[in-house]
């Protein structure tokens, strides 16, 4: 009985040990792994801030308003810090999962294998949403600047729509490029937009009838009475 | 350069004197541009061998084909003398951006393979242009070593806005020269000048539309070319709607300025004082057309601006400036009145931030428009009853204040 039981003992303090010899290397790959990777990560990190900064991305996403959307939304780093710090993490993140994959846990291998397919979608998605969002700002500063100049009083109103209409499109975009409830979006999509166009079409077709008569009457009085006085100024 | 257009100059090899007519869609103005400059040939250069070129921008109209019809039949009936030389004459499109600047660079271009030694170039919409315009504009280069002649007009008191209210006050404290006409468009330069221009890189920028005038005119200054002014007279040129063009014109003459700013910045940091330049011609008074102005329309674009681009002005303009302007966009269309310190102001600002890039170029310059239109109105409402005397007063009074308030635009040029 002693024999068995010291058997029993010696066997499972071995597959323990065996386990262990298996498991140990794995794991000082997976310290490895980390220590490099987050070598890495501040390496890049520096390196796209100085980058950036030599690129005068500051000065740009100043100059197209970027920088003032951010410290209006709290933001106080400017875009190149922001940059360069979402690399670092994503280098961060990305050595993480390849440290937990050294460890050859088979629960984790499918949920990694994943991750990377999905990588790059995603980095797509963030681009899609940066530049749209930059779009937005700009066509949004250039339509009210015009509609100013085209003396519309209603100028903030329209240059509020097409940056909002930009900014849902781009993130339209966004979730139907992450495949992220694709159908629903494209439908919610086409249902507040066709909503939106039906509205104002109604409201303007049939609401606003006496509106639009008075609106179209004093237009045609004004273009009358230009006709009657222009300016002739020559500004050169 | 087109290969016909080389073929023809190669045929002509080379000129004393090059006159070009930039054009597009002039056929109803162009001939008379033209027979002006036969006519004056003849009678002020008649030993001298001379080209026109009508540089055209693909009229429709047939432009092209009115330059090529014109001629003087006897030059006895206008009291000239038949030239030794007849009038070659060229028309040939352009190429590039389409713009004036770009039709000016097909003439530097004709100069300079001419070996001319006095240009002239002259809008193609002129109603008042004379003989007399070849002389003043030629003979102070062809004669008298000068490489630049800017023209002197008698203009409407209300007439040429962009100028007296930015490019004139503007150019003359920066770099010191009192030209008054700085964009007037119809300029003498000589050969050595023209060749000059050609080599710079500046013709995919707006210099290639509106800008080339205040261009040339800044370069001939900055670069120590020669420069004076002639008296021409009256300008009158064809009836067109102003308000169309107000926006590309403001913006390609304004970003000129503001471009040549950045370049000649070591110039026009050391220069404390203005000078007067040469003039030729013999200064009259004319009678001119009146101009109509709808002042209401002007202000109400101004106090529109104030309303939804203070946010925008914000990025370039102080705090005071902002609530100046906040303050007289809520006065009554009767006591609307932009001072001129604030005016100046405003232009200083507007170069720092043009210079610092800090907010898309186009959309800085487009959002002044506005503000440009509130000076306009208020311009006109106090010079209403004003002589043409008392305007130019009020805009040496403007000048006088842009010079007094460089050091402001000195201190915050490098913040």
């Amino acid at each position: 009985m002693g024999e068995v039981w010291r058997e029993v003992i010696v066997d499972s303090f071995n597959k323990f040990l065996g386990k262990v010899a298996t498991f140990l290397p794995n794991l000082l790959a997976m310290v490895t792994i980390l220590i490099i990777g987050f070598l890495i990560a501040w390496i890049v990190k520096k390196f796209i801030f100085r980058f950036l900064k030599a690129i005068q991305l500051d000065k740009v996403s100043e100059r197209w308003g970027l920088a003032e959307e951010l410290s209006k939304r709290g933001l106080t780093y400017s875009p190149a810090i922001l940059l360069s710090r979402f690399f670092y993490w994503v280098i961060v993140l990305i050595t993480l999962i390849m440290g937990i994959n050294a460890l050859d846990v088979p629960a984790t291998q499918n949920f990694i294998a994943h991750f990377f397919n999905y990588l790059p979608h995603l980095f797509a998605a963030i681009l899609i949403l940066i530049v749209g969002y930059l779009i937005a700002l700009f066509l949004g500063q250039a339509t009210l600047i015009a509609a100013v100049n085209a003396q519309m009083e209603s100028a903030k109103i329209l240059s509020r729509a097409v940056r909002w209409f930009i900014i849902i499109l781009s993130l339209t975009m966004t979730l139907y490029h992450l495949g992220i409830a694709e159908k629903v979006i494209v439908a919610a999509f086409s249902i507040t937009f066709g909503g939106i166009i039906l509205a104002l079409a109604i409201a303007f077709g049939w609401g606003g009838r006496e509106l639009a008569r008075d609106f179209l009457e004093r237009l045609y009085k004004r273009k009358e009475k230009g006709k009657e006085g222009p300016d002739h100024l020559s500004h050169v | 350069m087109e290969k016909s257009f080389q073929i023809q100059l190669d045929e002509i090899r080379e000129a004393d004197i090059l006159v070009g007519v930039p054009s597009y869609n002039n056929a109803q103005t162009i001939g008379h541009v033209v027979r002006a400059v036969m006519a004056g040939l003849a009678k002020y250069f008649p030993k001298a061998k001379a080209v026109l070129v009508n540089s055209d921008g693909g009229s429709k109209d047939g432009t092209q084909e009115e330059v090529k019809r014109v001629q003087i039949e006897d030059f006895k009936t206008i009291l000239t003398s038949h030239p030794v030389h007849p009038l070659s004459k060229i028309v040939t499109p352009y190429h590039g951006i389409p713009g004036k600047g770009s039709a000016f660079r097909t003439i530097f271009e004709a100069a300079a393979s001419l070996r001319a030694k006095a240009c002239a170039v002259l809008d193609s919409d002129l109603r008042s242009i004379t003989p007399e315009w070849m002389e003043l504009l030629l003979r102070p280069v062809y004669e008298e070593g000068f490489d630049y002649v800017a023209p002197l007009y008698g203009r409407h008191k209300f007439d040429g806005t962009i100028t007296n209210s930015i490019v004139y006050p503007l150019t003359r404290a920066l770099y010191g020269k009192r030209i008054r006409q700085p964009i007037g468009g119809d300029f003498g330069f000589s050969g050595k000048l023209a060749g000059f221009y050609l080599t710079q890189e500046v013709w995919e920028t707006d210099v290639a539309r509106f800008g080339i005038d205040i261009w040339m005119t800044t370069l001939a200054i900055a670069e120590g070319y020669r420069v004076c002014q002639s008296y021409l007279g009256a300008k009158i040129h064809d009836a067109k709607d102003p308000g169309s063009d107000l926006g590309p014109m403001f913006t390609q003459v304004v970003s000129s300025v503001y471009g040549m700013m950045g370049k000649y910045q070591p110039l026009w940091k050391e220069v404390k004082e203005t000078q007067a330049v040469p003039t030729f011609g013999f200064h009259y008074e004319v009678g001119l057309e009146p101009v109509s102005v709808n002042i209401e329309r002007m202000v109400g674009n101004f106090r529109l601006g104030v309303k939804d681009l203070m946010e925008l002005w914000g990025k370039t303009l102080s705090h005071e400036t902002a609530h100046w302007l906040e303050s007289i966009s809520r006065l009554s269309d009767e006591a609307f009145l932009f001072p001129q310190d604030l005016w100046v102001r405003i232009i200083y600002d507007f170069a720092m931030t043009y210079h610092k890039g800090s907010i898309h170029r186009d959309h800085l310059l487009k959002s002044m428009i506005p503000l440009y239109l509130g000076k306009v109105a208020s311009f006109v409402k106090e010079n209403m009853r004003s002589s043409a005397n008392e305007v130019e007063e009020g805009i040496e009074s403007l000048c006088k204040v842009f010079e007094e308030m460089k050091p402001y635009l000195i201190e915050g040029w490098e913040k």
